[in-house]
């Protein structure tokens, strides 16, 4: 669009003083434009092009959901309860903690796209749908969790309020109830914020497809042309979205800490379990976000031009504060625990320090306490993707760990000594693979059939951004269009 | 004399806010414009009316259905179908306030979702006056004027900068 270049146009020639590349403005996404054109072409090949390395992890990705998910979970569900590893004590396995570690990461896209939009952070512009697509995925593979938990999955509709000749209804004390309401209504409010902003990029994509993708596109584009009307009816629904699926989000993780500790267990009974699991939920779920924003920029066409350095930056400086967060509650939850007197949870403390599952309970605090902020302070590793990603990796499988002492480990410690017992997952560890797979597998073939990139978003951003002279040099500004 | 619908299209908002307050001199009122944009781009940068959004009454509206069937699902259902439990309390207020409230927000996302469909007529699969180059970054501006009119309008707007003014028919999109 040539709005943008004329906006831009301040910035053709920057002070001479500024000719070394971290000073160039065009390294910014913002003040790097290019016709809307151009862009749509860039998004649009970016879905198209498909190289024989995509259907060879597609078919690898295809052939794991087939047997770790569906044959795995028709087996269990075929055989009974009696092949996952869940027994007295730990009647809560690797299921629960899978429901823990997706919704955490499904956090992530909501915290992004709502919260950044909220303050109007402009980086989070040319990222915010892999987020958001990212809590709709991850909330998919946190239902699939809880109906393998079930066992008897088809008798999931007890859970809800239908009259009844059986004399059940749901128990609306149960923190169990809490989490179908939560998480039913966080699934339906992030796929709706995931699918408003999309309707403008469905549009792009259906004037510039022909065949099935035409019809495809036509179709979730819904007749959208971009009138001021529409454009005003999107914005008001968007704005309110951004600010209501705040509390839902915060609700959503607090009320999964509360399935723990509303419980009278030693470990689980926490005040501060709430914001803990909260802020845990952040930790892994921006970790999640680098990984994807890396894996987009090396295996897509073009999107090296969308996800810049200053993006890893920026996203490494937000997982640097929700580090410091975490530890903060992390500290917070075992000191007062520590000095509660409590005999069991003297030794449940001291059997996490000290007992078989110790060197998970030291790699947690090593991958999520310890690495981040020893290496997320330097501007050099934010900047590296490959490292932010690997530092997002390693921050995940901290947080993985960090459920499963909470979820099996912790259960195995209970007052009653003579049902000690380590839990073993059996069918449980193929089922995660399954689910692993399935998220992976769902993003792939987002990545061929959505615009991963919102592109008026982004052409939005590059009109609000100038660079204005202020004595001898240009200074970046942004303005406000609404 | 019947009417005519003629786009405009431009490169630019400068140019088009131009051609915006020319149509307005040449007696074209607001309700027979009408901009089609690939961005957003603010009323007030082209002159335009605000245009009217029922999005948050109806996000008021279901905020306040959500809160209702929160309160009937909470307070209500277990007297109808009443489960003791341990001797608690039947319908214990602190529990059910978390109860009205996922349900008043999910409430009020669904009807502010709804109310985008509602009052954006979607979905639409019917012919629509378009041009695909919108979505490319240009604006069009639409308006209707009578047919013996037509040259005049044309030639005012082409001197603004309009890259093209020409007759549109509705278009499968």
């Amino acid at each position: 669009m040539a709005v943008t270049s004329k906006y831009f146009s301040g910035a053709e020639k920057p002070h001479e003083t500024q000719h070394e590349e971290e000073d160039d403005p065009r390294q910014y996404l913002m003040y790097d434009p290019k016709p809307r054109g151009e862009m749509n072409q860039m998004v649009m090949e970016s879905m198209t092009t498909t190289s024989w390395k995509f259907w060879v992890v597609f078919g690898i990705l295809s052939v794991l959901v087939a047997t770790c998910f569906f044959y795995a979970w028709g087996y269990m569900i075929s055989e009974g309860l009696w092949v996952a590893g869940v027994m007295r004590p730990s009647y809560w396995g690797i299921f629960l903690v899978n429901t823990v570690f997706w919704i955490g990461i499904s956090h992530a896209g909501t915290f992004i796209s709502a919260i950044l939009r909220v303050f109007k952070a402009e980086f989070r512009r040319p990222f915010t749908r892999a987020a958001e697509l990212m809590t709709t995925f991850g909330l998919i593979q946190a239902g699939a969790s809880i109906f393998m938990h079930l066992g008897r999955v088809w008798l999931a509709y007890w859970l809800f309020p239908i009259p009844n000749e059986r004399q059940l209804w749901p128990n609306f004390h149960s923190p169990l109830m809490w989490d179908l309401l939560a998480i039913t209504t966080y699934v339906l409010g992030s796929t709706m914020y995931l699918f408003l902003p999309l309707i403008p990029d469905l549009a792009m994509a259906r004037d510039r497809s022909t065949g099935w993708r035409k019809i495809f596109y036509r179709v979730l584009a819904l007749g959208f042309r971009g009138t001021e009307g529409e454009w005003r009816h999107l914005q008001t629904a968007m704005n309110f979205f951004a600010f209501a699926i705040i509390p839902v989000m915060f609700s959503v993780h607090t009320i999964v800490s509360w399935d723990f500790a509303m419980a009278m267990r030693p470990g689980w009974s926490s005040t501060v379990f709430g914001p803990y699991f909260v802020l845990g939920a952040l930790h892994s779920g921006m970790g999640a976000v680098a990984i994807v924003l890396f894996v987009m920029r090396y295996t897509m066409k073009h999107m090296d031009y969308f996800i810049r350095k200053e993006h890893f930056d920026a996203l490494g400086k937000l997982m640097l504060i929700v580090t410091f967060a975490y530890s903060y509650f992390f500290f917070n939850d075992y000191i007062v625990q520590w000095y509660g007197g409590d005999k069991w949870t003297d030794i449940l403390l001291h059997w996490l320090e000290a007992g078989p599952m110790a060197w998970m309970f030291y790699q947690l605090i090593l991958f999520n306490i310890v690495i981040p902020p020893l290496t997320l302070w330097n501007k050099k590793i934010r900047q590296t993707p490959w490292m932010l990603a690997l530092i997002g990796l390693i921050i995940n499988v901290g947080m993985y760990w960090e459920r499963y002492l909470i979820i099996p480990v912790m259960l195995t410690i209970n007052r009653m000594p003579f049902t000690w017992k380590l839990y073993e997952p059996r069918i449980e560890v193929f089922l995660t693979i399954g689910t692993f797979s399935m998220f992976l597998l769902f993003y792939m073939i987002a990545s061929r059939l959505i615009p991963l990139i919102p592109v008026w978003e982004v052409q939005e951003g590059q009109m609000t951004h100038t660079l204005r002279k202020v004595g001898k040099t240009h200074v970046p500004t942004v303005s406000e269009f609404e | 004399m019947s009417d005519t619908t003629l786009l405009a299209l431009f490169e630019d908002i400068d140019p088009a806010a131009n051609a915006i307050e020319k149509l307005h001199e040449m007696g074209v009122t607001d309700d027979k414009i009408n901009v089609i944009s690939g961005v957003p781009i603010a009323h007030k940068m082209l002159g335009r009316p605000h245009p009217r959004t029922n999005v948050s009454r109806f996000s008021l509206g279901g905020a306040i259905g959500g809160f209702m069937f929160g309160l009937f699902l909470n307070f209500g259902t277990p007297n109808l179908y009443n489960v003791p439990v341990g001797g608690q309390y039947i319908t214990p207020v602190p529990p059910g306030l978390i109860v009205v409230f996922e349900m008043t927000m999910l409430f009020a996302l669904l009807a502010t979702f709804l109310g985008v469909f509602l009052d954006s007529y979607f979905p639409n699969y019917r012919p629509l006056e378009y041009m695909p180059e919108i979505s490319d970054g240009k604006i069009g501006v639409f308006f209707k004027c009578a047919k013996n009119e037509q040259k005049k309008f044309m030639d005012a707007l082409g001197k603004l900068g309009a890259e093209s003014v020409k007759p549109v028919e509705a278009q499968q999109l």
